[in-house]
């Protein structure tokens, strides 16, 4: 079974990053929640950043309360999106004119209220990319957990309908992956920025066999399911974790006070 | 054994009624055919109907931390009056958990007033909201169950996998009324052993509504009183699940062959 190895060095600042590790292509997708206090550090990672919609009205109003800079007007000029992506229902207009003036592209999808804004800005991506550079592309979104439950669940969807992207859902308290049951996974884990609490859940179907190393509590061809046992408030234990199912899983990890 | 067919299924009736403003002068208590309510906080700043809650509740337990949400937050929630009389009569009947996060002057408080202290943390196999739903389950069976709903508020948000572990609970009590709130919306577990008939508090929930079948895919799902109603509809992580979806009618049927979890937004 091939393996995929998953990191979450973009949570580190850019200039630290690992050596021997594959250097990933970012793109950061902002939807429209509050910004987590770490994402400026996203923002310097990614080749690519999109707002859905809403989002940009949060970069817009608080990307220099997090930056703590004094100069508001030369923040919003530094914190541009490339693109402003969805059916436009809920960004401001003041907001879409700003940065329509700095030279982001305005994607109005309004006619397609089929799909959720995360859906669409995904579906962007997966189309412009060719498939050898899928697997070197990590997709951080941020604002998609929390809130609505049923938009947070739609958003959790998105992960199952691209298994074949790398997507990260972020929020200030944790992230979570989507770990498809065609490979094998091998989590290594930034202990400075990640942990030390994680889980495991079969949230589409149960798993009848779960392998893991790397855990307080590991588990060993475990069965689980909602309903009987789930993996919450497990310990990271190791700087390497590895899963392998027979069900896809959400991972989560929670993460440390990042400044 | 075969499934039930749908049309042999008891109906459970699903009410969002007690977020209703009272229209009376003082909380009013819950009387004896009324639903009885027992309210769980866990550790999760307070949503801002707690207060309504909390005077709709016949029970009132805090999981641990959620003891420091109730001393520090409804004080915040109720400005115009006193803290300390606020803190008096937003007392918790019980605060129950492993301890751990709950400061110790707020256990001291809430003791000196009267408050059980049940200290769970020699048991570490459990949630926070599992020891709580049990303990109620527990030492009010004198309810009839069936009337009996469980509010919880903190249960969504913050760690995934706290989130997850709460969300577990209302499987592993299907028979059990448990609703879980946050600000923006509230979502209760749909057992398939029942068809459903939800009524919808138009004034408080909605529009925005949703099915999501988490833990297992549903190969048939039929309702009515939706925007896009399902019709034998699968529904599947991975497919379609049914999100952004809208309230029409006061009443909305459901009924599926796997449990789903139903959700309405709440009006701001």
């Amino acid at each position: 079974m091939d393996v995929i190895m998953h990191s979450s060095s973009f949570l580190l600042p850019k200039l630290y990053q690992p050596v021997n590790k594959p250097v990933k292509n970012y793109a950061l997708v902002v939807l429209n929640q509050h910004l987590p206090r770490f994402m400026p550090r996203l923002w310097d990672h990614a080749n690519l950043r999109i707002c859905a919609d809403g989002g940009a009205n949060h970069i817009f109003d608080e990307m220099y309360q997090i930056t703590n800079d004094e100069d508001k007007k030369s923040t919003r000029n530094k914190y541009v999106p490339e693109i402003i992506e969805g059916d436009m229902d809920s960004i401001r207009p003041e907001v879409k004119l700003f940065y329509s003036s700095q030279g982001s592209k305005i994607s109005d999808k309004s006619h397609n209220q089929e799909t959720t804004d995360l859906h669409k800005c995904i579906s962007r991506i997966h189309h412009c990319t060719p498939d050898d550079e899928k697997p070197n592309l990590c997709v951080l979104v941020t604002g998609a957990l929390g809130g609505r439950f049923d938009h947070e669940a739609a958003n959790i969807n998105v992960l199952y309908l691209f298994s074949d992207m790398r997507i990260v859902l972020l929020s200030d308290d944790c992230l979570i992956r989507l770990l498809p049951r065609t490979h094998r996974h091998e989590l290594y884990i930034e202990s400075s920025v990640e942990g030390p609490h994680c889980g495991l859940f079969p949230v589409g179907a149960p798993s009848t066999s779960t392998t893991t190393t790397g855990l307080k509590w590991n588990l060993s061809e475990s069965k689980m399911r909602f309903g009987s046992m789930i993996s919450t408030s497990n310990i990271v234990q190791s700087e390497k974790v590895t899963v392998e199912s027979d069900a896809d899983l959400l991972w989560t990890i929670s993460l440390r006070n990042l400044t | 054994m075969a499934p039930t067919a749908p049309t042999q299924r008891p109906t459970m009736r699903h009410s969002s009624a007690f977020l209703l403003p009272s229209t009376a002068p003082s909380s009013p208590a819950p009387g004896p055919d009324d639903a009885a309510v027992a309210l769980v906080v866990l550790n999760q700043p307070l949503p801002r109907f707690a207060p309504l809650l909390w005077s709709r509740a016949a029970v009132r337990v805090c999981a641990d931390g959620g003891a420091n949400r109730v001393f520090d937050g409804m004080p915040a929630l109720l400005p115009g009056q006193d803290p300390d009389e606020v803190r008096a009569s937003y007392k918790p009947d019980v605060i129950k958990g492993d301890m751990d996060s709950v400061r110790p002057e707020v256990k001291e408080h809430y003791s000196n007033l009267g408050t059980r202290i049940v200290d769970e943390s020699h048991d570490q196999d459990t949630t926070d909201l599992h020891k709580c739903i049990a303990f109620i389950a527990e030492n009010y069976s004198a309810t009839n169950k069936s009337n009996l709903s469980i509010l919880v508020l903190g249960a969504l948000g913050g760690r995934f996998d706290h989130e997850m572990g709460n969300i577990n609970v209302l499987h592993l009590f299907p028979s059990i009324n448990i609703v879980l709130l946050s600000d923006d919306c509230l979502i209760f577990l749909l057992s398939k052993m029942h068809t459903h008939e939800i009524h919808v508090e138009k004034s408080i929930e909605g529009p925005h509504c949703g099915l999501i079948p988490i833990g297992m895919p549903s190969t048939s799902t039929t309702t009515t009183g939706l925007r896009w109603n399902l019709d034998n509809t699968s529904m599947s992580f991975g497919g379609l699940i049914s999100t952004s979806n809208i309230v029409e009618e006061d009443k909305v049927t459901v009924t599926s062959d796997s449990d789903l979890m139903w959700t309405t937004s709440l009006r701001k």
